[in-house]
Formats: C-alpha cells, structure tokens, sequence
C-alpha cells in the first residue's frame, strides 16, 4: 500500500467518522479529560497512566471485575481521591487541587450512604440547604427530585423505613439535587435484586435522558454495561483495556481479557497466514481481518450465538457433543473437536450426547486478536483495513 | 489539608502528654535520690529499698492482692451462677428485673455503695476488717461477672445444647462440657475485671474498712494526706507495671475470645465512680 | 426432668438470690430507712426538712452540681475533638489503648502525682519561676480540684464517644463532602448528630461521678470544694450523723437517676406527624 492512497483512506474514514456524529471526534472541549493520569499507594500502581476524555450528555461506563480501578476513576473525577501524576480537567480547566464540596459533581454511592439521622426530606435537602438556598426553593426543590424518582409519598419517611430500592431512589434524588454537571454512580444497582435491577436500568438511563446531563456509570456486570451506556471504557489492572460503544466492544474485543469478561467466548490460539486467512485447529479459514504481519500469531474469538450445529458435511469443523443444558430460548451445549478443544455453543435444537455434529460459522464471526497491541495501534489498525475495503468497493 | 493535619497530630500529642506527664513524673521520682518531687538528685533505687523493706507496706500490698483474689474468685463463681439463672429465665417481664436489679450497684457512686453495706454491716452487727472488706468486694464484683458472661450465654448457639442433649447428656454433663466450656472466656473476663475493681478500689473500702484494716489504695490516701514521699512514687511505679502485666494479659485473653467467636470485644475500662 | 431443672435454677438462685437480697436491696432499703429516722429509730421527715430548709446544704448540692457540670463540660471539650482525630489515625485502636491505660492505674496514685506537681515548691512552680512568675499555692484551689477531676476523667469521656464516632460509615462523610458540605459543615451537621449517643454516654460517665467525688475534693480541693460526696463521707465517717448522710445519699441516688433520663439514648423518639 503506498502512503498517498493510507492516508487517502484516513481522511476518507475520518470524514465518515464525523459526519456519523461519532463521540471520538467531537470537536467541542469535552467534559471531564484525563491526562496522563496515574494514581499509586508507594509502590503499589492502581491506575497507569490513564487517557480519556468525556463528552457532556452522555452515558459513560467503567466496566471491569473489581481491583480494576475503575472506582478509583470515579474517586478521582469526584475529588475524594488525587492524582499521584498526571491532571483531571473539567471543561478544559485543571481540577486536581479542588475539594471535593467545590466540584459541580455528585455521586451516588453503593451503600447509598444516606444520612440515617435524617428523614428522605432532609436527606434531599442536605445540599441545597448546604448551598443556602431559602426554605421555600429548597422544598420546591425536593419536591421536584422525589417526583422524577417516584418518591414524593415517601418525604416524610424515616432512612431506616424503607426498602433497599427506595433507598436507591433516595439517593439518586439527593445527588441530583445539587444540579450536578456529572452524576457519578458507583455501581449503585449491585444490591438490588434482579427485577429491580432491571427496572432501575431502565429508569436511570430515562433519567439521564430527560436531564441531558452527564453519567459515569462504574459496573462489573457487562450486561448492565451494554444495555445502559453510550460509551463503555472497559478496564483491568488499571489500565483501560478497550473503549468504545457497546457494539464495539462486544464484536471487536481488543485482547483475551476484552474477549473473556464480555459476553461468553470461544478463545484459540490460531496463526494469521496472509491477510483474510486464518490458520487454528489445524485447518485454513477465510475471515475479514488484515494488516498483520505474515504468519502472526493470533487469538481468534468466536461467540457462542455466532455458531451453528450443522450436518457433518456441511460443517468447517467437527466435534463430538459433551454436555447440554436448557438455557430457557436456546440449549448452552458444550462440544469437543478432534483436536480436543471445548467449545460452547448455542443452538436452537436439542442434541443428543456423544453424537457427532458439524459446527460452522460466517467468516466474519472470527475475531481476530493480536498480542500486546494498544488501542491505537487496534484502531489503527481496523481503520486501514477498513478502508481498503471501503476503496475496493 | 495537610497543615490541618498537622495541627490535628500537634492537639492529640498534647493530649497524650497531658495523660501521661503525671505517670511519668511519678515514676522518673521513684529514681530520684532526693527525698522531694523535685530538683533531679541523681539517680538512685534508695526508695525501692525502703519500700522493700516497710514491712507495713509489704503486708498491705499482700492482703490487697489477697482481697483481690478472693473476691475476685468468689464472684465469677457467684456471677456464672447467676448469669446462669437469668439466661435460663423464661419469662421477660422477670428477666428484665432480675436486669436491672443486676445492674444497680454498677451505676451506682461508690460513696452510696460505701455508706450503705457500712450501715448493713452495722445493723448486722458485723466487725469492721478483713472480712467486710472482702464481703464489699464481693459483691460490687458480681455483677460485673454477670455482664461478661451472660453475652457469652446469650451467643451460644442453641442447637449445641439441644444436641447434647440428644445424645444423652444428663445436666451435670450439660454444664461441665457444653456450657462452661463455651462461656470460660466470660468467666476469665469477668474474673479479670474483677480483679482489677478490687486492686483499685479505694472508696468502698475507705467505709467498710474499719480501724485494724487497709488496702493499698487506702494506705496510699492516707500517706498523701501527710505529704509526699517518695516510697509512694516506688510503690506506684510498681503498681504500673502490675498494670500493664494485667492489661497485656487482658488482651491476650480477650483476643484469643476473638478469634474463637469473631465478634470485637469492646475495651472495658475499670469504675470511675467515687474518686 | 423438669423437676430437675427446677433444682438447678434453685441452685443457681441461692448464692446469687442472697447476694442481691444482702447486698442490693437491703442496702438501700436501709439508707432510705436510715434517711427517714431520728438517732433513736423514730420515724420522721425531719432529716428532709433540715436539708431543704438549711442554704449550706443547698448551697452545697448547687456547687457539687455546678462543678460536676464544669468538669463534665471541660473533658467534653479536651475529649470531642481527640476522640474525632484518633478516630482518623491509621493504627487507631492501638492509640485509643493508650488513651486507656492510664485508667488502669490506681487513681490514688494519679492524684498523688499531682500533688507532686502542684504543690508550692512544685515542678509547675519551678516551670513557671524560670518565667519569672512567683511560685504560689495551686494545690487546695477551685481549679487545681478542676484539672485533677478533668483529668482522670477524660478517658471516659472519650471511649464512648470514639466508639459511636467509629460506627459511623466513612462513606457519610464523603457523601456529605460530595454534596456540597466542607469539613466543619460536615462535623457540624453529619458527625456530631451521628455521635450524639456517644456523647450521652459520656456524659453519663463523668458527671454522675462527678457529683460523688470526695477522694479528691479531699487531697486536691483541700475541702475547698464540697461535693455531694464529701458531704456524705463527712456525716457517715466524721460527724457520725448518718441519718442525715444518707438523707443526702438519697439525694444524690435522685440526681443519678434524672441524669440518666436525660442522657438516656432515645432510639426511637423521632417520629414525625
């Protein structure tokens, strides 16, 4: 590829970037920025050299198994916790040195943390009347609050009268009352039962919605992650992993972690041959990635919904099943090629054990991984291959 | 944020300084060769040989640790046995009085303690000594055992019980190897705090005490009387690392309880009542 | 079976039954009796009248109360803001174990000490003649007896109130900082009221001893200061008037319990219409 017609292709990808109103790209100052940011206990890293940026209006997740620092994240955008290096902007102003009462954010904890010597009232009332508000805007005020949570019956409760998802309600109200820019919420759902869970996804995504303001959402539950957010960074070791939109995420996982927390995957070690031709148990597949070195070392991702059970001869592979287990709309069954490795897969049709099955997939359900490559160069990647093949079209 | 630190490290320090000056003011004394507190002399264990060899002295400590001993003793046998009593009460509105009888004579001044068991000794036609002395002690320790052991009663898991009983344990057998086993941490506790109420006890027994009679903390109240000297500065500094001994041993004991029962024993302080 | 439980409940009864009969309600049915008889075993209000008609007494029942409250208002003050920052310190329970240990040590010996330290050629005279100020007696005054009965107060003044500040969730403080408040809003409004049973309860702890001090008032206050407690000592072992001790006797067992009702912790009072 000659580099006139590379960066041909950039501009043309970038152009089509923008005009899909992609977050990335937005020109405006964003929100909240991280540069450079890093945050150690003496010897101990929690977050390395973190880069991100946020854009107002938006749905934000930190999704990661916990130690990950994606509260730590949350910490330090609130202000309880400071950088050890790097800077935290806020509209494009560093805030590092400011205290936590004077950032225009609030946050609702996962133990809620509401005052328990106070009623719902005064717990909602806590920061307007820190602010100085007069009674009478302060009660307008509250009354306004519990109304968007559905609580206004509920003003004059006790802390300790109410149920665990009140409780949530309470203290989304009392965060919001503040008119918070950014509303932080440390995986406030994660005590809630599972219905409940589900009611108040809906709901805090509607909130959000009809305030237009701000969420950084922090999660371990992927589920949650990509049914709520506009834009996931998914994090381990403190270190962000990959970020993007749910969809990204789910169908172009960056590495073998991205891949494994995210939705149920089938990970082998496999070899990229030429571009679009992939090598793994033993046998060549056609498949859509490209811009590898010749004979690269690869994982290949494959999710379990993006395979099918076939008739031996129609099938790219063939395994013997081991197990299956009704899962509600689809059997979970578990399948072993001649190479011995597992595979889960979910099919629409009962099968019977020990039979011998054919398995196939599309070529573009092979996810392709490469080791140790960075989210740059990932993107990178992807753009210049997908440009080419936008060009050859 | 960090000079408020600063200032928050520099208040507490005084405060600690203000705790411990006089405790250290009266053992650094102890050393000195003089015979005032104050103006260093130079060092010198004279004090401890006098203390060593005031027979008096060495007679009271030995019947204070006596006292101590005994009531102590008696009450964790007197106390498990009511704690025992209460915890087998069925009946609420009983328990509940049985409670607060209980706890009387722990939220009571030492002065009223003191006054009334002189005059029931009185009444009883009792004589003053030895022997009231212990009684008193007795019994402002039995309820401190009580409210260590009854706990300790209360968290016992009942199917225990209930299967010893099942496999055929007749009561005696009950008690010895189910109950007592389980509740030793509170006896030992409550012994323990026992003991230290007696050593330190100075206003119950200044009542009861009589004329032949004296402990240690009443010896001590009437020698400052008189003024200083610095017997009492060796004596006390004695005493501290006596208490310190006892501290030490407390909180193996009741860390040990810890570990067996996971719940964190709150720290106890001895009375503060009738200074 | 069941008679058999009936004799081990029998058993346990009969020492601790006769313990609380001999030495809890015997007791104070005596002082009350004691209180409300003349020398020769009459009955009579006599001992009452004398005390509420005579302004020594009720002079002296008002200093007592009005030097407790000052002790328990100056170990509140010293104690708050100590057991607030050891709540912060990392290895808290091993300071808190300090702040203790002094309570262990006989507190005879801890008076003593300072009658070392105050006396007139004292050490805080010494420390205070290279100031070029003139020695002068601090021991047998209103404040020496202050400092003293402060002093051995002070750590049960501070447990309680370290134990209740050390139940309330980090996360209340950060969530009051999060919504605005800065640290003196957030002691002022958030820590203080969540605390408040700890101060109660150290209040219970100093002043109800307070009022019955006597060992002190005697070494320290050099009779200076009578207490309720002096009081009694003083009719039971020196004048030997014990009807009219114990009349005070009752009197303070009465103050005891309305301290108590007013620092009782009322759980469950807030109920709003």
């Amino acid at each position: 590829m000659q580099p006139v017609k590379l960066c041909a292709f950039l501009v043309t990808i970038d152009l089509l970037i923008k005009s899909e109103g992609w977050e990335l790209t937005n020109i405006s100052t964003p929100i909240i920025e991280f540069k450079n940011v890093g945050l150690s206990y003496g010897d101990d890293e929690v977050l390395k050299n973190i880069d991100l940026e946020l854009e107002a209006g938006k749905f934000y997740t930190l999704l990661g198994p916990s130690g990950s620092g994606k509260t730590t994240i949350l910490n330090l955008i609130s202000g309880q916790l400071t950088v050890t290096h790097g800077d935290i902007l806020f509209e494009g102003n560093i805030i590092n040195d400011v205290p936590v009462e004077k950032r225009h954010m609030n946050t609702v904890f996962q133990d809620y943390g509401l005052f328990p010597n106070m009623t719902v009232f005064e717990n909602v009332a806590f920061g307007p009347s820190i602010k100085g508000m007069s009674k009478k805007d302060i009660k307008t005020k509250v009354t306004e609050m519990l109304t968007l949570v559905k609580l206004n019956q509920y003003a004059d409760r006790e802390i300790t009268e109410l149920s665990g998802g009140q409780r949530q309600r309470v203290a989304i109200a009392r965060a919001l009352a503040n008119d918070p820019e950014v509303l932080l919420l440390d995986e406030p759902l994660s005590a809630l039962d599972y219905k409940l869970r589900k009611e108040m996804q809906y709901e805090l995504r509607e909130i959000q919605q009809r305030l237009g303001i701000t969420f950084v959402f922090v999660t371990h539950d992927q589920e949650e992650a990509l049914a709520m957010s506009d834009w996931i960074f998914v994090m381990n070791d403190g270190v962000i992993q990959q970020n993007g939109s749910p969809e990204d995420i789910y169908d172009e996982p960056i590495n073998h972690f991205v891949a494994d927390f995210i939705g149920e995957s089938n990970i082998l070690d496999g070899i990229m041959k030429t571009d679009y031709l992939v090598h793994f148990t033993g046998k060549d597949f056609e498949n859509v990635d490209a811009g590898m070195r010749p004979n690269e070392r690869v994982e290949i991702v494959l999710r379990p919904e993006d395979l099918d059970l076939t008739a031996i001869e129609n099938g790219k592979l063939i395994v013997t099943i081991a197990d299956q287990s009704f899962r509600g709309d689809y059997y979970e069954i578990t399948a072993i090629d001649d190479d011995g490795n597992e595979w889960q897969v979910q099919a629409t049709n009962k099968s019977k054990i020990d039979e011998r099955v054919g398995l196939t997939f599309d070529p573009e359900d092979i996810h392709i991984m490469r080791f140790n490559e960075s989210e740059n160069d990932f993107d990178a990647r992807l753009e210049s291959y997908e440009g080419e093949e936008d060009a050859e079209k | 944020m960090s000079r408020k630190f600063k200032l928050g490290n520099l208040y507490l320090g005084s405060v600690f300084v203000l705790l411990y000056l006089p405790i250290l003011f009266l053992i650094v004394y102890s050393f000195n060769a003089g015979d005032v507190m104050q103006g260093w002399a130079g060092f010198s264990l004279k004090h401890y040989s006098e203390l060593f060899s005031d027979t008096r002295i060495l007679e009271i400590v030995v019947s204070t640790f006596l006292i101590a001993l005994l009531s102590s003793l008696l009450a964790s046998i007197i106390g498990t046995a009511g704690a025992l009593y209460i915890y087998n009460l069925k009946h609420t509105v009983v328990k509940n009085i049985f409670l607060s009888l209980n706890n009387i004579l722990l939220v009571s001044p030492d002065v009223i303690i003191g006054a009334s068991f002189l005059i029931l000794f009185t009444v009883m036609g009792f004589a003053l000594g030895f022997t009231s002395v212990l009684l008193a002690h007795i019994a402002f320790s039995i309820p401190i055992v009580v409210l260590m052991v009854l706990p300790r009663l209360q968290e016992m898991n009942q199917s225990i019980v209930a299967s010893a009983k099942d496999l055929g344990a007749n009561n005696w057998q009950m008690i010895s190897r189910v109950i007592l086993p389980v509740i030793s941490p509170g006896i030992l506790a409550g012994f323990f705090m026992a003991f230290t109420y007696s050593l330190d006890d100075f206003a119950v027994t200044f009542f009861v005490t009589g004329n032949g009679f004296t402990t240690l903390s009443v010896e001590i109240y009437s020698r400052a009387r008189q003024g200083v000297s610095l017997e009492i500065n060796a004596l006390s500094t004695m005493m501290f690392v006596v208490s310190l001994l006892l501290v030490l041993f407390y909180y193996v004991i009741s860390t040990r309880a810890v570990k067996n029962k996971k719940r964190s024993t709150r720290l106890v302080l001895p009375a503060s009542e009738g200074l | 079976m069941p008679k058999s439980k009936k004799q081990r409940q029998l058993f346990y009864l009969m020492p601790y039954g006769l313990w609380l009969l001999l030495f809890v309600i015997a007791p104070l049915i005596l002082l009350l009796f004691q209180s409300l008889t003349t020398q020769n075993g009459q009955f009579t209000l006599h001992n009452y009248a004398l005390y509420f008609s005579s302004g020594t007494y009720l002079l002296m029942t008002f200093n007592s109360v009005w030097y407790a409250l000052l002790i328990t208002i100056i170990t509140l003050v010293i104690s708050y803001p100590t057991a607030y920052l050891l709540n912060q310190l990392k290895q808290k329970q091993f300071w808190l174990l300090l702040v203790i240990l002094p309570t262990w040590i006989n507190l005879l010996l801890k008076t003593y000490a300072f009658i070392g330290l105050l006396s007139k050629t004292g050490t805080v005279n010494n420390f205070m003649s290279l100031f070029g100020i003139v020695p002068q007696q601090l021991l047998f005054s209103n404040w020496s007896f202050l400092l003293v009965a402060a002093y051995i107060e002070i750590p049960f003044m501070i447990l309680p109130i370290f134990n209740s500040l050390a139940e309330i969730n980090p996360r209340l403080e950060q969530a009051s900082r999060d919504l605005g408040a800065n640290r003196w809003q957030t002691l002022r409004r958030v820590i203080m009221p969540l605390s408040m049973p700890g101060i109660k309860a150290g209040i219970q702890a100093v002043f109800i001893p307070s009022l019955s001090l006597f060992m002190i008032t005697r070494l320290i206050g050099g009779n200076r200061v009578i207490t309720l407690g002096t009081a009694i000592e003083e009719h039971f072992l020196v004048t030997q008037n014990w009807q009219l001790g114990s009349t005070i006797g009752i009197i303070l067992i009465v103050a005891m319990v309305i301290t108590m009702i007013f620092t009782r912790d009322r759980k469950h009072s807030r109920k709003r219409g």
